[in-house]
């Protein structure tokens, strides 16, 4: 077997034992690796919905020409064969999931572990135990510009409020910085739970939407002040903000894992992770959580939760570092997995992410 | 801690690490087959074998770098891996 042998023993670094010494550290470990088993796949619900929004990824691509198949049957050996090879988590996302309840019920009744991306309009069965993500990305003046749909943010606080199910995942993109604090309180005032994504531009997109460096700080700076502002409702940690606004995108920071960018299938998600469209069948050569996204760019909170994750073996260099990890894997379990509660972060000071041992 | 640095050794304490850190039961270290694949067969990711790397790691005093984790997949290559970087060292 021939072995990198590029860096030697270093007798300064702390052990992985010194690290779990502190029992705080231990505690959020023990934690999160109860969810190590954790194996995703994406799945296109349906090719309608009921707004169109620009910049959308869903009407970018080509996937949105795929055949729709709503049989229940077809959804039902679909999630059987996803559990023989190993899948244990699934992402339903585009166009609009929420217009297929009954495919919704099937995968729920196969795979118990799951989450759903909807613009929130129509409201989500409660048999359906999935994570609901809606988007949001403004308060309604903005939807109605951006995504042409009247009283989106009342529509969708009404659908999913007290809702244990629901996530409401508010996009920065350039235009809509500010913004976040009125659509935050407001949320906030109706016990909803919050987290952030960052627009990630689609392939070819050059519009208003996309972020530069100066928009990057500013979103990042406004995340930490609204997670110190509503610590219980948001959930986030520093290391969050910090890899999703980093000038650098995820790919080049932490090398995306997903089978896209990763030709290896050895191991991890390049060997099981999947994209299927609405006509249930898949490419690997486009296969990542938001497959026409441009990669450089890529700093989506979706991507972020398997990529960052991945790399456990870079955040073990120092105790900020592992502790960051911790919070970001927690933020990503709290944000992803029913039932599964946020832990008060461990790092409440910005580090910068590990040197990419791939760049 | 490894008993002894020999292969023999070190392959079983590399099935000690991986029934302790995935809490496998029905198996011990002398009936865990060094050649079982631990992906295709015991089902374990990229995240367990983070976790085993960084325990060995920590134990034999070397680096296991991350690119090499897909080349490990029996307790055998683990365990040459290790030797591999014990002699190294030495």
């Amino acid at each position: 077997m021939t072995i990198k042998n590029k860096d030697s023993y270093e007798p300064d670094r702390p052990k992985f034992s010194e690290l779990l010494a502190n029992p705080e550290v231990k505690a959020r470990w023990e934690k999160v690796r109860k969810y190590f088993f954790l194996r995703e796949s994406t799945y296109d619900m349906s090719n309608r919905c009921n707004i169109r929004c620009d910049g959308c990824y869903y009407f970018e691509g080509e996937k949105q020409f795929a055949e729709e198949n709503g049989s229940v049957e077809a959804w039902r050996n679909l999630m059987q064969a996803e559990k023989k090879r190993g899948i244990t988590y699934v992402v339903l996302a585009g166009a609009e999931p929420s217009l297929v309840p009954q495919l919704l019920d099937v995968c729920y009744s196969e795979m118990p572990l799951g989450s759903i991306a909807t613009n929130g309009f129509k409201k989500i069965p409660p048999s359906v135990g999935y994570k609901i993500h809606i988007s949001v990305w403004g308060n309604d003046e903005t939807s109605l510009r951006i995504r042409k749909a009247k009283n989106l943010l009342k529509k969708q606080i009404e659908n999913y409020k007290n809702d244990s199910r629901a996530v409401f995942v508010y996009t920065f993109t350039k235009e809509n910085i500010d913004e976040v604090n009125e659509v935050a309180a407001e949320l906030i005032a109706n016990n909803c739970k919050l987290t952030f994504n960052v627009f990630s531009s689609p392939v070819g997109y050059a519009g208003p939407l996309r972020h530069d460096e100066a928009s990057l700080k500013r979103t990042r700076e406004t995340m930490i002040a609204l997670l110190n502002r509503y610590p219980k409702n948001v959930l986030f940690s520093v290391y969050n903000a910090v890899a999703h606004t980093h000038s650098k995108g995820l790919h080049d920071l932490y090398s995306c894992s997903y089978p896209r960018c990763n030709p290896s299938q050895d191991i991890g998600l390049g060997r099981s992770f999947r994209q299927y469209r609405t006509d249930l069948n898949w490419d690997r050569a486009v296969a990542c959580c938001v497959p026409d996204t441009d990669c450089p760019d890529c700093r989506h909170y979706a991507a972020g939760s398997a990529v960052v994750t991945a790399r456990l073996y870079r955040h073990v260099n120092n105790s900020a570092s592992f502790k960051s990890w911790l919070d970001y894997v927690d933020t990503y379990l709290a944000v992803w997995v029913m039932g599964y509660e946020k832990g008060k972060n461990l790092c409440t000071v910005a580090i910068e992410p590990p040197p990419n041992a791939g760049s | 801690m490894p008993e002894s640095n020999d292969k023999k050794g070190i392959i079983q304490h590399v099935a000690e690490v991986i029934i302790g850190e995935l809490k496998l039961e029905d198996i011990t270290a002398d009936t865990f087959n060094p050649d079982m694949d631990l992906v295709d067969e015991l089902g374990i990711d990229s995240m367990d074998l983070a976790t085993i790397a960084l325990v060995l790691q920590d134990e034999y005093k070397i680096v296991i770098d991350e690119d090499d984790y897909p080349k490990l997949k029996t307790i055998r290559l683990i365990a040459d891996y290790i030797d591999e970087k014990l002699t190294a060292k030495s």
